[in-house]
């Protein structure tokens, strides 16, 4: 745009569009309080603009804030209930909430709209597997003959779902742990599906203070907790460790419990290159 | 009405939202993630924000963006949100191998840097390029953030 053009334009007021159209740059670049700035500017404008009330709604779940986004989305399928962003948004914000079957729903209204809609079928296939009923729970065991690591502070088996099979001698809140571990897993087996890869064979979740080393063949998994220092293939290495030994546990077990460790599949090439 | 943002992956470029923008945070996502990509091994890199919207990718040709972009969000939030079940301080990075690949995710103020890698790429120089790159891109909002008043 030509100087004297641009210079002319800031002196007068942004139109609706104008200001939508700078939100959405301002999004663009994740600057999210210049670009719900605008937003705010355009509502005040044309307070029942759909298409500000979506903005809005994204800029608050871009900003972690979901209880407004909630809202926001809410406002725009009270005026349109077919509409798709809204529905995917809504449906994100119930699985964040804890709520996969709501979730599903959602998407698939979603779909039922707009067949295509590839986010909204990229989520469903992660939503699906986390709605699905869990079977019976089953009595942890403490595996005694799995020695935890000296640096190590949790030990956790579960099934796919969650469900703790078994724990070492450490921290004692690894069912919590292993629910999460489980839900996450189920997310990034879609991720790495839909990204060519594969199924998802091993996790390294790190926080500030440790790290999570985890291996899982789709129907169990192994997780241990080290501290945040440990080189990959020192985690790698006992996770693999604490792995072939739950196999060895669950082996004599597997005859009359067929279900269970029992459906481990053999090493993957990868396993076998990490150890 | 039609979803806004029903767009499958373009050519294989950096697909930069600020494409007609030169500002400079614009710019600088655009910088880290053609470094990640320029990794050894790697196949592509994206940044995304919570709600799944892609600030920044560049990707094999044969991937689509936005169902992409909308798991790894999702990951990346449920990652946030279990981070005080999981360990109990704030959730920094995450890798999850498979036989085929590897995919890194590290969370910065802005969303997800996203990493996908070959199943033989070094994992530790992955993670540490994530590490600096969500380094950077703190750094430079930091910076641009108002001071608090």
């Amino acid at each position: 745009m030509p100087l004297l053009s641009r210079m002319w334009a800031s002196r007068r007021a942004l139109t609706l569009v104008e200001a939508f159209r700078r939100a959405d740059r301002f999004r663009r670049e994740g600057r999210l309080p210049e670009a719900m700035a605008m937003v705010g500017y355009g509502l005040g404008l044309d307070p029942d603009n759909i298409t500000g009330h979506l903005l809005a709604a994204y800029l608050h779940a871009a900003g972690r804030a979901m209880a407004p986004a909630k809202a926001e989305f809410q406002w725009v399928l009270g005026r349109d209930p077919h509409h798709a962003r809204a529905l995917l948004g809504l449906a994100r914000i119930a699985l964040e909430e804890g709520q996969p079957t709501g979730c599903r729903e959602l998407l698939g209204r979603a779909l039922r709209f707009y067949p295509e809609f590839p986010e909204a079928q990229a989520l469903l296939g992660a939503v699906t597997a986390l709605a699905a009923p869990a079977p019976p729970a089953v009595a942890p065991v403490t595996l005694d003959r799995l020695r935890l690591p000296d640096h190590g502070r949790s030990l956790v088996v579960a099934r796919h779902d969650g469900a703790l099979v078994g724990t070492g001698d450490g921290d004692d809140d690894e069912a919590t742990r292993a629910a999460a571990l489980a839900r996450i897993l189920v997310v990034a087996a879609a991720a790495l599906t839909r990204g060519g890869f594969g199924a998802v064979r091993r996790a390294i979740v790190e926080d500030r203070e440790e790290a999570v080393f985890a291996r899982t063949d789709g129907a169990m998994l192994v997780a241990l907790t080290l501290p945040r220092t440990t080189a990959i293939t020192q985690g790698l290495l006992e996770v693999n460790r604490l792995w072939a030994g739950v196999r060895q546990v669950d082996a004599p077990a597997s005859s009359s419990a067929p279900g269970t460790a029992a459906t481990t599949a053999p090493e993957s090439a990868s396993d076998r290159r990490a150890s | 009405m039609t979803p806004s943002r029903l767009v499958q992956s373009p050519a294989p470029r950096l697909t930069l939202s600020l494409e007609s923008e030169t500002g400079a945070r614009g710019r600088h996502v655009c910088d880290v993630v053609e470094r990640l990509v320029d990794l050894h091994l790697v196949r592509g890199a994206m940044i995304v924000a919570p709600d799944g919207f892609v600030i920044a990718a560049q990707l094999p040709p044969a991937l689509a963006v936005e169902p992409l972009a909308a798991l790894a969000a999702t990951l990346g939030r449920e990652l946030e949100i279990n981070a005080a079940r999981l360990g109990g301080t704030p959730f920094q990075t995450a890798l999850f191998s498979a036989d085929d690949g590897t995919l890194c995710l590290g969370t910065t103020r802005i969303g997800f840097v996203v990493v996908l890698a070959e199943p033989h790429a070094n994992l530790h120089t992955i993670r540490a390029a994530v590490r600096d790159a969500v380094a950077r891109i703190e750094a430079v909002w930091q910076e641009a953030a108002p001071p608090p008043a």
